[in-house]
């Protein structure tokens, strides 16, 4: 028997993704030793309570033929079996399990497996609730479909056995039963679609329930600050009663189809009673064979129970394997990320063309030297602090990933940027990212303690504490170790405190600082940094700079930023416009000679018309890309900005 | 293997969730609230009582007759009236059929109506939880009760209150039928009762906690690739995609843990029942066929209560299946009335502020009884005056904003409002005086219109859109497809955070207090949209009280008055101008900003 010891999987394999049913075929094939084992033990637990009816009809035809022993023997009897029934029992709902939890497991690590190689670009493929959704609920579903086939096939195979049996022993009664059986397993069928929407039905409007009050309560303290609380309640309420009458809707079908299950077999039961009955007074049969008979027939209800079972499986798990199949099919590279590498590796040629491609051993060469982004001309020396400041910050953030390689936000037919000469498109997708680091606008703080948030790989050259002072974070530590409970809280020790998922439990502020400690600690060659310290005040965004400065001598770092507080402490500042480099230089240099850029940082640009609202956006053409001017020195495009001045 | 060890860790337990920050109901409360959500409901379940109590009673006329039939024909007579017997099985049928429909939607209903109950009972808790309160405990743990609680007493309420009900009847009527039918067959059950009892005992001690347990890793699972996935990026730059594969790996396998051991449980209930039930039937055949035997029992009496012996299996089988979802469920109802047991802080009515005047007069304070975060802090603002906070983070100007706006009382020394004390007055009023925008900036569920009349449930459309251009924001609400019917929040349209912001401050405009706390409340727009936006709202709000608490330098120099809070107290006060003329931390922090 499979044992639940070896899970889970150390590979769980290539699933078939074609569709929701090949999906469920794949996951029953993958575990048929289960299955069979399922359904040899249900056969056996289905056999022995079959075939109670018949010693109890012994015991009573022994009552009425006077004979003791015959009641004792049946006594036995029933104990033996009784015994068998609880092996069978107790074992087919040990294999069940094992199978349901198997399938379930297989379908969670395929699930993780792909979140991970999605990365980047997952939710822009299929939206984050749709993966989530499967992982909460259709891998329950599918688990359910795979696991009551097997019980399936021991109530078929029980039910043809009883049919089967009694046609032998009483062929007329045979027939009626056999005849009736399908018509009782199907009974319920057109019943179940409509029983079927309603649950869904009721499961939607609980959800949308759930949802607002959970809403309602996540934006608690809006109203009771402001006010509203009656508005919410009113509409919670009606939403709440909603559901209510939407369960009680399913309800009711589902409470009629316990009805059609009494009805219908409790007919044929009656029928049997009766036709035995005349048979019993005709003397045909035995009073004791009545009672089997009788007794056979109600048990028929049992297996039938699981025709029903796996009807529903079916009609549930069905969306749900298509569903799982679709997020499990998705690839992270598809036509356009390919067309991408394509002319990444042309753009490569031009530097040292000796671009690693095959991704299959390590990279011959260190990736290290220049950050240059052809499309905008940018240029971030090696071992220096670049200070980038762009008027758009959707176009930072673009540009940040485009440093970066492998962008998930790539445009078609995008050159990629290059560091030392080697387009980052064209080396492995771990190469780039352990390489260059782009921690962009919103990084997620990992839930865990904070040692566990610091555990990420590094060059080990920059310890935490180290990072934790240069990202200013010491009100951080102070506020987690009052945080600290049980008995972690007498070791005062910031490291063992736990950060709740996205850190949700710190100020915008706190959150941004410790995920800045936690790139500091990765220590990557390049550290791409997109508005580190948007979210922290300015006393505290100037010692940053200072310790940011310091920590990475000798990298090379790029900051996206509009601070006078950091430009000031750059090396040097690029100053990006309508998608191309048109100024570089330090702060104060720039603050002299570009106007715009003097507006953009110091925040005078409100004065004026909004001269940027179409900035941005679309990457520039490849022959402006490859005009690489690097401003500062190109006077023409000073005079444009100067053109913009208001008059 | 069949036995399973306890797994080591378990995440239901409470050390390894978040901590519990809100009270958790004792039994009393519990018990309280069971008592009076079953005095609102006592009529449904009267109702539901009794049509099982026919259904049950119903379903028992077949093997009644059925016995009958036997006693006739192991008589040896043939005077049945065949069609009289099956036209009462007929009825009978009839009779079961139609009340086990009714039993199946009574038991719904019911179930339903204390389910809505429950979730709207502790709603309106929770919205009347103190600002205070709700600041220092957060949103978390109300959030898992409303959710992963609800969830969790759905199913008990749904299903295990009507099933246990309905079984405990069922279970009654047939020992009953039996004592009736065959007096000594009812004690033939008794044979089995020791081992259920034993059994049973053994499972439902460890049960529970190992469902919980079982759950709670489950559900462990789920967040593990929730978490992958929303961070997708982070993980990718970060190089943790092997780690989190791992970690989801280590999650399963906890889950897989537990679900042995439940399944180990299980393995030992399974049989104990299957034998209860082979014992009852074995028993009353043996005792009640040795009666008959010596004729001291009918054998038609004998074949009927052997055919109730094996009904017996149903109301029992229900009642084990349900017994620990209510054990289960206990607990959550535990945490949701538990938001009963905080006091309600009602404030003083009579308190009532007499002018704008706003002062903080030799204040301390502190979240730990013994460290204080603000250190003897005295401020005056008079009406109207626009004052900035700044300074480092952590220096106590969020506190000093969350006392201004009357969240917290002080430990020692007053903050007034028109002579008032702030802290000692209802939210309720206020409120009506002094609002507070923070950096969280809530959408609303709901529509355009509901996020914004919550301020003013009385306002307009036009007062909306005003109040919408007030913040700069009418030009992007003009474009939502749907105006101010434009769903919004989770799952409408998206609105990118310096929205919200905007939205939250439109609110503020409606809500029209004469004196604001704006904590970081444009920190999350870009710096030159942050300072449009703060002069137009200026506009807006002149002649008001503002305290705004920024990491904008741009903001306090547009202030009145700045007061620069360094390590909870206030180390320079004065304008713009004053500040740079003294040459203190604020002139340097202006000169390297500006340039």
């Amino acid at each position: 028997m499979p044992s639940l010891n070896s899970l889970p999987f150390s590979d769980p394999g290539r699933p078939d993704t074609r569709s929701g049913p090949r999906l469920l075929i794949w996951l029953e094939l993958g575990q048929w030793r289960g299955q069979v084992a399922s359904a040899a033990w249900g056969t056996l637990h289905m056999a022995s309570v079959a075939c109670f009816p018949a010693v109890v009809g012994v015991a009573v035809q022994a009552v009425v033929d006077r004979s003791g022993t015959r009641l004792v023997l049946a006594g036995a009897v029933l104990l033996v079996l009784g015994v068998l029934t609880a092996l069978g029992d107790t074992m087919l709902h040990r294999t069940a399990v094992t199978n349901w939890i198997s399938a379930a497991t297989r379908v969670q690590q395929l699930l993780a497996a792909k979140a991970v190689e999605l990365g980047a670009v997952l939710t822009r493929r299929v939206a984050a609730g749709e993966v989530v959704a499967v992982s909460t609920g259709d891998v329950e579903k599918i688990g359910w479909f795979v696991e009551a086939l097997a019980r399936f096939t021991s109530a078929l195979l029980a039910t043809v056995g009883v049919a089967v049996a009694l046609l032998v022993y009483e062929p007329e009664l045979g027939v009626v039963v056999a005849a009736s059986v399908p018509v009782l397993a199907l009974s319920v069928l057109p019943l179940l679609p409509a029983a079927t929407r309603r649950a869904d039905l009721q499961r939607e409007k609980g959800g949308r329930a759930t949802e607002l009050a959970a809403d309602t309560v996540a934006g608690l303290r809006v109203l009771r600050g402001i006010g509203g609380e009656e508005l919410f309640l009113d509409r919670y309420r009606r939403v709440s009663q909603e559901v209510r009458r939407a369960a009680v809707h399913s309800a009711r079908m589902w409470a009629t189809i316990a009805a059609v299950q009494v009805a219908l077999p409790g007919l044929l039961l009656v029928g049997v009673a009766w036709y035995g009955a005349r048979l019993a007074l005709d003397g045909q049969i035995s009073v004791g064979q009545l009672v089997t008979v009788y007794g056979s027939v109600s048990f028929l209800l049992f297996p039938l129970q699981n025709f029903v079972e796996i009807a529903m499986a079916w009609s549930f798990s069905r969306p749900s394997a298509k569903r799982a199949a679709r997020v499990l099919a998705l690839r992270r590279t598809d036509v356009d990320g390919s067309e991408a590498d394509r002319v990444a590796m042309e753009t490569a040629a031009d530097g040292n063309g000796a671009a690693h491609t095959d991704g299959a051993g390590p990279h011959k060469a260190p990736l290290t030297g220049e950050l240059y982004d052809p499309a905008t001309g940018l240029r971030a020396p090696s071992g220096l602090l670049t200070a980038v400041v762009c008027g758009d910050p959707d176009a930072a953030g673009r540009l940040a990933d485009r440093l970066g390689g492998h962008s998930p936000v790539a445009a078609e037919g995008e050159p990629s940027a290059l560091l030392g000469g080697t387009a980052l498109d064209t080396v492995p997708l771990a190469t780039a990212r352990s390489a260059v680091l782009v921690h962009d606008k919103d990084p997620v703080l990992l839930s865990g303690t904070l040692a566990d948030l610091f555990d990420v790989p590094s060059s080990g050259r920059v310890s935490a504490p180290a990072a934790l002072a240069a990202a200013q974070c010491s009100d951080v530590l102070d506020a987690l170790v009052r945080s600290l409970a049980g008995e972690e809280a007498g070791s005062g020790d910031a490291m063992r405190a736990r950060i709740i998922e996205r850190g949700r439990s710190l100020s915008g502020g706190q959150r941004q600082r410790l995920a800045l400690a936690r790139s500091l600690v990765a220590d990557p060659e390049v550290l791409v940094l997109d508005e580190p310290t948007s979210a922290v005040d300015a006393h505290t965004e100037a010692r940053i700079a200072r310790g940011l400065k310091e920590i990475r001598a000798g990298r090379s770092t790029v900051v996206f930023t509009s601070s006078p507080l950091v430009l000031d402490r750059a090396d040097r500042v690029v100053f990006v416009h309508d998608g191309m480099t048109v100024a570089a230089g330090d702060h104060h240099e720039l603050l002299r000679t570009t106007p715009l850029y003097r507006a953009v940082v110091t925040r005078e640009a409100d004065e004026r018309p909004e001269e940027e609202g179409g900035a941005g956006g679309e990457a520039p053409g490849a022959d402006r890309g490859d005009t690489s001017a690097t401003a500062g020195t190109a006077p023409g495009t000073r005079d444009d900005m100067s053109m913009e001045e208001p008059a | 293997m069949i036995g399973a060890p306890t797994p080591e860790y378990d995440p239901s337990a409470p050390s390894h969730n978040s901590a519990t920050t809100l009270p958790v109901g004792s039994s009393a409360t519990v018990r309280g609230y069971v008592r009076e959500l079953g005095r609102r409901h006592r009529v449904a379940f009267a109702v539901l009582l009794g049509v099982n109590t026919v259904a049950v009673v119903a379903s028992m006329v077949g093997p009644f007759l059925l016995g009958d039939l036997v006693q006739t024909l192991a008589d040896g007579r043939r005077d049945v009236h065949l069609t009289r017997t099956v036209s009462l099985f007929l009825a009978a049928l009839a009779v079961q059929a139609c009340f086990v429909r009714l039993v199946r939607l009574r038991g719904a209903v019911l179930g339903e109506r204390m389910l809505a109950d429950l979730r709207e009972d502790f709603l309106v808790r929770s919205v009347a939880l103190p600002p205070g309160v709700l600041e220092r405990a957060g949103t978390g743990d109300l959030l898992s009760r409303i959710t992963t609680d609800i969830d969790r007493l759905s199913e008990a309420m749904r299903e295990a209150v009507p099933q246990l009900a309905i079984a405990v009847v069922w279970a009654l009527l047939l020992l009953g039928a039996l004592a009736v039918t065959a007096p000594p067959l009812a004690l033939a059950v008794l044979v089995a009762l020791p081992l259920l009892l034993v059994g049973c005992r053994w499972y439902f001690r460890r049960a529970p906690h190992a469902y919980r347990a079982e759950v709670a890793s489950y559900a462990g699972v789920a967040s593990a690739l929730a978490e992958t996935v929303d961070a997708g990026r982070t993980i990718e730059a970060h190089g943790l995609g092997e780690r989190r594969e791992e970690l989801s790996r280590g999650r399963l396998k906890n889950w897989v843990d537990w679900s042995r051991y439940t399944l180990w449980l299980r393995s030992v209930l399974f049989p104990v029942i299957n034998m209860t039930h082979v014992l009852i039937l074995t028993s009353v055949l043996m005792i009640g066929g040795g009666f008959a035997l010596h004729g001291w029992l009918a054998v038609g009496a004998l074949t009927t209560g052997a055919m109730y012996a094996q009904m017996l299996v149903d109301p029992i089988g229900m009642m084990l299946r349900w017994y620990d979802e209510l054990q289960t469920a206990q607990a959550s109802l535990a945490r949701l009335v538990g938001v009963r047991e905080v006091a309600l802080d009602e404030g003083d009515g009579a308190l009532a502020p007499d002018g704008r005047e706003m002062a903080a007069d030799r204040v301390r304070f502190g979240y730990l009884p013994d460290t204080d975060v603000l250190h003897d802090v005295s401020l005056n603002v008079p009406p109207g005056t626009r004052l900035a906070l700044v300074g480092p983070s952590g220096a106590g100007k969020s506190t000093l904003g969350r006392l201004l706006a009357g969240l917290y009382a002080p430990r020692t020394g007053e903050v007034t409002l028109g002579g008032a004390a702030l802290a000692r007055m209802p939210a309720e009023r206020v409120r009506e005086h002094v609002a507070l925008v923070n950096q969280e900036h809530h959408v609303f569920v709901g529509t355009l219109r509901d996020n914004l009349r919550l301020a003013r449930p009385a306002a307009a459309d036009d007062e909306l859109w005003d109040a919408l251009a007030a913040v700069d924001a009418q030009e992007w609400a003009r474009g939502l497809d749907g105006g101010l019917d434009t769903e919004v929040g989770s799952g409408g349209a998206t609105l990118t955070p310096a929205q919200a912001q905007q939205l939250a401050l439109a609110r503020l405009v409606l809500a029209d207090p004469h004196t604001l706390v704006l904590d970081e409340a444009t920190s999350l727009l870009d710096p030159r949209a942050a300072r449009h936006l703060e002069r137009s709202l200026s506009r807006v709000l002149d002649g008001r009280t503002v305290v705004a608490i920024a990491h904008r330098l741009h903001t306090a120099h547009d202030a009145d008055v700045i007061a620069v809070v360094e390590e909870g107290r206030i180390s320079e006060l004065g304008s713009h101008h004053q500040l740079v003329e003294a040459e203190g931390a604020y002139a340097a922090l202006w000169r390297s900003w500006h340039g």
